[in-house]
């Protein structure tokens, strides 16, 4: 794993992957746990036939997916090639990232950050399953990897693409133009007050907004008006007009929802997602990395679509994160709880939709298991994140007192 | 909700197109030509059955196997449950003296279990009555009576009426009870045609002297058909030594076994069905009433009333034909004057509706140039968006 050639050789098996024929089965398509309606493969399909045979894709409720998706895969075919690049430069940011907080040029962990991501089976069955969640991640990546290496304007670029594939990706905005006014190394145990310039951080937002109008206006003329796409992509993640099964919460309570208090209720869902911001990003003024992860596992348990691919970014990035490793206090817990809902969700899934003899509720049970592991991954991480500033207990005092709660 | 405020506007265009249109184009032609399109000659869109067995009691066993072998029959021609309605007293199946419970066979040797687990009896029992079938087929039924129990015809509707019992000179015996007449049953037919709740029904009955059941009829598009003359018996065909008691009748059977050769794509004729009565087989002179009956019998297919085939028109679709039929179909959707393209809105439907064939005769030529020129502008968009994009991401890598 310390070998140079070892990434470069793991990126050569997914290719490898991609590329060799064997059948991917149609299930794995299909499944509820790898897409959901704003990242399936099928209904992206859908789309291209649609507009190559000159009828709004938009129309219909179909396609959820982002208008430049449509452009890029209607020029490039939606081949498994493409999936495969995507990881590899997903895994390869991740590795930059990682160098950048070193500070470091290459290091012997090099290969385990890429490992992290390539062999995580919570995004190698997506991206297996052509789940366009692959790109979304790979954008997000990009993103903190731009930011990380102190490019301003590919940073805001890559963060105005990953928002206008994925709405929900607005609550990096905050701690990415932090992440640039700031470094990226780790601060974690040394917090201080922010130290860049609001000033800048302005000037990059406003950069940002222009990226992301030139963006709309693309993908405006592609899908040929404003509103369609928007209130199917974007609009989706907000009104949620799909009740399709997912590993997320949403769903199930939307199912039941009366109508008089279903914008009540979407509201206060949305609003949930969008609470943690300031108060991550405050805690953490000291280190925007470590605050972005954190925004990402919330991501990660609490988006709207959820598939598989949101929690396995999260659990991909704790490799970037080894300072926190000691101060973990149930990591072992944190992973039962995924090992045990990822065992539980395709069976549920099974046993109420093709078999019959369950229903929703078992299946959304094993979602909030997941739920529960994603949570437990967060309030882990961010307890450890905050543990490392007040420092080892000295030997002297270990069996006397433990540090419980900052 | 912007198609609100456009409600006013949209409601007066189509009043002013419906009159138009209603003043303007005499309906009969186009619809004759939709109706008489595949079909050839029948003009029916729907096929129902009621088959009738109108005895009970153990002895009668062959009775309700005829019934139910009628009933597979048209339900493996592809007749619905929810399109037969079957009326069996239903008391052989279960009946304490049935060495092989649950089951009703229609030959000897038991290799065909009739009753099986999917079958859906309408009226059952007590409740097969005259009045009750009067009141199913003249659509007189009391409210309470559910939908399943009711003969929901329209005057596009083919019915195949099966009746089996014993019967006598233009009688028919319910259940050891009462009779129905012939006279009854025209009538009824009379005020089924009056109501246009049938376009033909075949009308087919084994009892004996079954021919005089149906030399009252005076009603049109009637097609009949009968086991036996006046002063005849009808036989049955053949006994079961382990059942006990006769199977089928001799008519039915013949009947079966020529519809056991017949699938839903046959272009097997009624002519072929009659000419198949072969009455020293039946052993009695089967008959059939065809004056009544508009069409050439060579020309009416057995599927007409026995199956439920739905038409479907199958052509080779080209590229081209379907970006043009897609074309069509977006530009017919939102014309200019509909404000705000909601698809799902009542008024788009409307007027696509009413516009299809007024612009039916001006769209065609106009059609090639405009395709060429919206593929054109699709692609004109896909370049702009990715120019755009790649412009964006060049820049930002390059002079950022």
């Amino acid at each position: 794993m310390e070998s140079l050639l070892f990434l470069p050789v793991l990126a050569t098996c997914r290719l490898l992957l991609a590329w060799v024929h064997f059948p991917v089965p149609d299930g794995l398509l299909i499944d509820h746990q790898l897409t959901s309606p704003l990242t399936s493969y099928f209904r992206l399909k859908e789309g291209l036939w649609l507009y190559n045979h000159g009828v709004d894709p938009y129309v219909g409720g179909i396609l959820k997916h982002s208008p430049l998706f449509l452009s890029l895969f209607s020029t490039v075919p939606p081949g498994r090639v493409a999936w495969a690049l995507s990881d590899i430069v997903g895994a390869w940011a991740l590795v930059r990232i990682w160098r950048s907080r070193q500070q470091l040029g290459q290091s012997r962990r090099d290969g385990l950050v890429g490992t992290a991501y390539l062999l995580n089976p919570y995004l190698l069955l997506p991206s297996l399953a052509s789940s366009t969640s692959t790109f979304e991640n790979g954008a997000v990546l990009l993103t903190l990897m731009f930011a990380a290496e102190g490019r301003p304007s590919p940073a805001l670029l890559a963060l105005a693409l990953s928002t206008h594939l994925s709405l929900t990706t607005l609550l990096l905005v905050v701690p990415v133009l932090m992440l640039l006014a700031t470094s990226p190394t780790s601060q974690l145990a040394s917090p201080r007050l922010f130290g860049g310039s609001y000033w800048k951080v302005l000037r990059y937002a406003s950069e940002f907004v222009v990226y992301w109008f030139v963006l709309v206006c693309a993908a405006s003329i592609m899908a040929g008006g404003v509103w369609n796409w928007m209130r199917e992509s974007w609009g989706a993640s907000l009104i949620l007009p799909d009740l399709t099964p997912n590993p997320g919460f949403w769903w199930y309570f939307f199912t039941e929802m009366f109508d008089h208090f279903r914008p009540f209720f979407l509201m206060v869902f949305s609003t949930h997602l969008v609470i943690y911001v300031m108060p991550v990003c405050i805690k953490f003024q000291h280190d925007a990395l470590y605050a972005a992860f954190l925004l990402l596992g919330i991501l990660g348990a609490f988006k709207p679509y959820l598939t598989l691919a949101d929690p396995g970014l999260f659990l991909s990035m704790f490799a970037v994160f080894p300072e926190i490793y000691p101060y973990l206090r149930h990591a072992i817990v944190t992973a039962l709880l995924h090992a045990h809902a990822s065992l539980l969700l395709p069976l549920f899934h099974a046993l109420w939709v093709i078999e019959g003899r369950g229903n929703a509720n078992f299946y959304y049970a094993s979602s909030l298991v997941m739920g529960i592991a994603g949570g437990a991954g967060i309030v882990d991480a961010c307890f450890a994140g905050m543990r490392i500033a007040v420092g080892s207990v000295p030997e002297v005092e270990r069996g006397k007192w433990e540090v419980i709660q900052q | 909700m912007q198609w609100l405020q456009h409600l006013p506007r949209h409601c007066l265009f189509l009043l002013a197109c419906l009159a138009a249109w209603t003043s303007a184009v005499s309906q009969d032609e186009p619809v004759a030509n939709f109706f008489g399109k595949h079909n050839g000659t029948s003009g029916h869109t729907n096929n129902w059955a009621v088959l009738v067995c109108a005895s009970r009691y153990w002895f009668n066993y062959r009775h309700m196997a005829n019934a139910l072998g009628m009933y597979r029959t048209v339900k493996r021609l592809g007749i619905p449950d929810s399109n037969i309605i079957l009326m069996l007293a239903d008391d052989v199946a279960c009946n304490a003296r049935n060495k092989f419970p649950g089951s009703v066979y229609a030959k000897s040797g038991r290799h065909l279990d009739l009753y099986g687990g999917n079958i859906e009896v309408d009226y059952r029992g007590y409740e097969v009555t005259v009045e009750n079938f009067i009141r199913l087929l003249t659509g007189r039924v009391d409210p309470s009576v559910p939908r399943s129990k009711r003969l929901l015809t329209d005057d596009r509707s083919n019915i195949f009426v099966y009746m089996t019992g014993h019967g006598g000179n233009e009688f028919l015996k319910f259940q050891d009870n009462e009779e129905i007449s012939a006279f009854d049953i025209a009538d009824a037919f009379e005020q089924m045609w009056q109501k246009k709740r049938y376009n033909e029904i075949f009308f087919m009955i084994d009892t004996c002297q079954a021919n005089t059941m149906y030399s009252q009829f005076y009603s049109p598009n009637i097609l009949a058909t009968g086991s036996s003359e006046i002063g005849e018996n009808s036989y049955s065909h053949e006994n079961d030594n382990d059942v006990g008691v006769s199977v089928i009748d001799s008519y039915t059977h013949f009947v079966l076994e020529f519809m056991e050769g017949i699938n839903k794509t046959s272009q097997v004729s009624m002519q072929d069905l009659f000419s198949s009565y072969d009455p020293v087989k039946i052993r009695s002179h089967p008959g059939v009433r065809s004056d009544l009956f508009q069409r050439p019998l060579e020309g009416a297919l057995v599927t007409d009333f026995f199956g439920g085939v739905s038409q479907a028109e199958i052509f080779p679709v080209t590229e081209e034909d379907a970006d043009t039929a897609l074309q069509y179909i977006t530009r017919v959707s939102f014309p200019d004057h509909v404000v705000h393209p909601d698809p799902v809105s009542p008024q788009a439907c409307h007027d696509q509706g009413v516009n299809t064939t007024r612009s039916n005769a001006t769209a065609l030529t106009p059609e090639k140039d405009n395709i060429m020129l919206d593929v054109r502008w699709k692609d004109i968009r896909k370049w702009t968006s990715i120019a755009i994009v790649g412009f964006l991401v060049g820049w930002v890598s390059f002079v950022r």
